[in-house]
This record gives C-alpha cells, structure tokens and sequence, in this order.
C-alpha cells in the first residue's frame, strides 16, 4: 500500500484541503436545498397552473442558476484561502 | 449478449453495470499499476497564463497570452457568425439558422421584453443585450473546445513544435466578467439618473411606503440599498467566473488532474466517468444558462433603475 503514504501526512496543505472540502461541502448543502426547493416549488406550480408553463421556465432557470452560483460562490473562496 | 440483457431484472442490470466498472479498474490497475507522482506534468497549469508575446509598457504587463488569444476569438466568432448567418438569411431555413433565430427570439421577448416594460428603453438596449448574450456564449461554448494552445507541453510534427491541445476559457478568468460586470454597472447607473435626475434616482432607491418614516431610519434603509447596489457588480462577475471555473476545474480534476497530482493511477479510471458527466451537464447546460443568467439580470437592473415604483 505505498501508494497511500502521500495521502497520510499531515501537513499545513493536508489540512488546508481539509478545510476547503468541509467549507466547500457544507455550502453545498444549502445551495443543493434551495434548488430543490426551486424545482419542487416549479413542478408544483405547474400542476395546478398548466398554462402558466412557458412563463415559470424562464423563472426556474433563473431561480436555479442564481441558488446554483451560491455552491461556487463557497468553493471559489475556499479555493481563494487555499492557495493565499 | 442481446437476450441475457433483455432477461435481467433492473437491478440485475445495474449490479452488473457496478461489477463491469470495477473490473475495469482492476484491469487497469492491474496493467499500468501505479508510478507514484508525475512532478514534470501539472495538468493545473491549465490555467497558467503563459507570455507568447512579451510586452510591458510602463512596468504594467500586457503581454498576450492564452486569454488574449482566446477573447480575440470570441469576438471573431461572435461578430463573424452572427453577420454570416445575417447575410444568408433564407425563406426556408437550415438548422443552423433556426438555431440562432431560437436564440434571438429568447434574447428579443424573453430577456429585453420581458423586464424592460418601456418600449423605447428595450430598443434601445437590446442590441447591447444581445451582444452580451452571445458573446458569453460563444466564450464559454470555445472554453470546451479542444485548441492546440498548450505551449507548455509540444509534440514534433515534421520538425515544427506543434503545441498540444488544451481546454481554456476566457469567463474562468476573473478579468473579463469583471469587465463586463462593470460596463452594466455603470450603464444601469448612468440609465437610471438620465431617466430621473440625478437626486430623484438615488431617492428612488428607497422602497415605497417609508413616507412617514423618520430620516435617520430612512438613512438606515438607504444604506442597505446602497450596499446592495454595491454588491451587485461583484455577485454578477463572479457567479460567471466561478461557474466557468468550477466546471473548468471538475472535469480537470476527474478527468485525470486528480490521478497525477496524487500520483494515484487507480485513481483517473475511477473518476473519468464523472468527468464525461460533467462535461455534458457544463454543455448542455451551464453554458448557455450562465449566459441568459448574464443578459437577464443586466436587462433586470436596467429595468430596476428605470421603473417609476422601486
């Protein structure tokens, strides 16, 4: 099992790593909530409005992807304090 | 190999699939086993900015370089495709011209119309909406385009140096979001003060209802607006630079960064799956909706500055 030794040691990068996949991690929880919330909250809508389907898919992309950038928002600043 | 197939239960099919993929990682692991770290190769430097053309006036470097390549061919594209496609334009259309009417169409209704209420103020704008729209766009659609741009690594085609191929994107560079986060920044300001005068603009940043507040609680509020304004270049430069970027990143890190950086062979054929996956989902979609996300929320805060109500 050589090939496991550079995962072993512990150095200042290993914890930085760390705590860039916790960091990283637990903003994804939210964001991965809130897209959901969107999604539900859509195909909700929908069935009870079937008409008003064309007008909620531009919402929904735009719900999404303004949820979606809060993950990345936490993995840039994380990237940020890795390597400063 | 048909009939067996047709036979199996679901999820006879899926532990099959499961068994299939880790036989492959034995297999390879077995052949190739494991050379330990690769420290000539750092496939990171994906995102180096290497001079080709050294210039620096006055000690501030302008040197071109792999994003200055790049973003001169994302104008070319950009301006030259949209003007070709203009000029051919055909009763009966091809794909390719459906496709960019699609586009127009969703640009023209859906982004302009749809937030900017005032019909002159959507004339106006549209063409600068459009523009962003695509011109992100096609950025981020050449960032999953294999060029031959890697100088770093050459191989010798009849005694030329023809640099490798390599994957880059100007929008996962900070600097060019940021630019355009700007020029919207300054345009919503500068549209909204022409639209109101210059007091009245920034008085119309206070929401309704707060005619009977006191003025220090007003001041309070109006802090909090002006902080949001504030915000807003940085969220919309770095919602699309960190979106490109991340993409950029993932399916450099599964399709093999992560193997070599650890020194961990085992490791790529493991993730080189989820590195197709995330190539297809930043295609199909990421692309695209981060630019729609781009032009709507410009054609939103244009709309926001320019409305009677806040």
């Amino acid at each position: 099992m050589d090939f496991l030794i550079p995962l072993a040691e512990v150095t200042d990068d290993g914890l930085k790593s760390i705590a860039l996949g916790v960091g990283a991690g637990l903003g994804s929880i939210g964001a991965g909530i809130g897209v959901g919330s969107i999604f539900a909250a859509e195909i909700e809508s929908v069935a009870r409005q079937p008409e008003m389907k064309d007008e909620l898919q531009s919402i929904r992309w735009l719900g999404f992807a303004l949820t979606e950038a809060v993950a990345f928002y936490t993995f840039i600043f994380g990237l940020i304090a890795f390597f400063l | 190999m048909g009939q067996i197939w047709k036979m199996m239960k679901t999820w006879q099919k899926v532990l099959a699939g499961f068994l299939i993929y880790v036989a492959v990682l034995m297999i390879m692991f077995l052949i190739f086993g494991s050379d330990g770290r690769n420290d000539e190769f750092a496939p990171q430097n994906e995102f180096l900015l290497d001079p080709w053309v050294p210039i620096s006036i006055g000690g501030i470097d302008f040197s071109i370089n792999k994003a200055v390549f790049y973003l001169a061919l994302t104008s070319v594209l950009t301006i030259g495709a949209m003007v070709y496609i203009a000029n051919r334009m055909q009763r009966e259309p091809n794909r390719v011209q459906m496709a960019v009417e699609l586009s127009y169409d969703l640009v023209r209704d859906n982004i302009t119309r749809g937030n900017l209420q005032d019909q002159k103020l959507a004339t106006r704008w549209f063409p600068f909406l459009a523009t962003l729209f695509f011109f992100i766009w096609f950025s981020n659609m050449l960032g999953y385009v294999p060029l031959p741009t890697n100088t770093e690594h050459t191989v010798d085609i009849f005694g030329i140096a023809v640099p490798t191929f390599a994957i880059y994107a100007t929008t996962a560079n900070i600097a060019i979001p940021l630019v355009l986060a700007l020029a919207v920044t300054v345009i919503y300001h500068t549209e909204g003060i022409r639209a109101k005068g210059f007091f009245p603009y920034f008085k119309s940043w206070l929401p309704g209802g707060l005619e009977d507040m006191n003025p220090i609680a007003k001041g309070g509020i109006f802090m909090i607006e002006a902080i949001s304004h504030l915000v807003r270049p940085i969220s919309l430069s770095v919602r699309l630079f960190a979106n490109i970027l991340a993409g950029h990143l993932l399916i450099l890190f599964m399709g093999g960064g992560l193997a070599v950086i650890l020194g961990l062979a085992l490791l790529g054929t493991a993730t080189f799956p989820a590195a197709l996956i995330f190539f297809l989902f930043e295609i199909g979609l990421v692309a695209t909706l981060q630019a729609f996300i781009f032009a709507t929320l410009t054609a939103i805060y244009i709309g926001g500055a320019t409305a009677e109500s806040h």
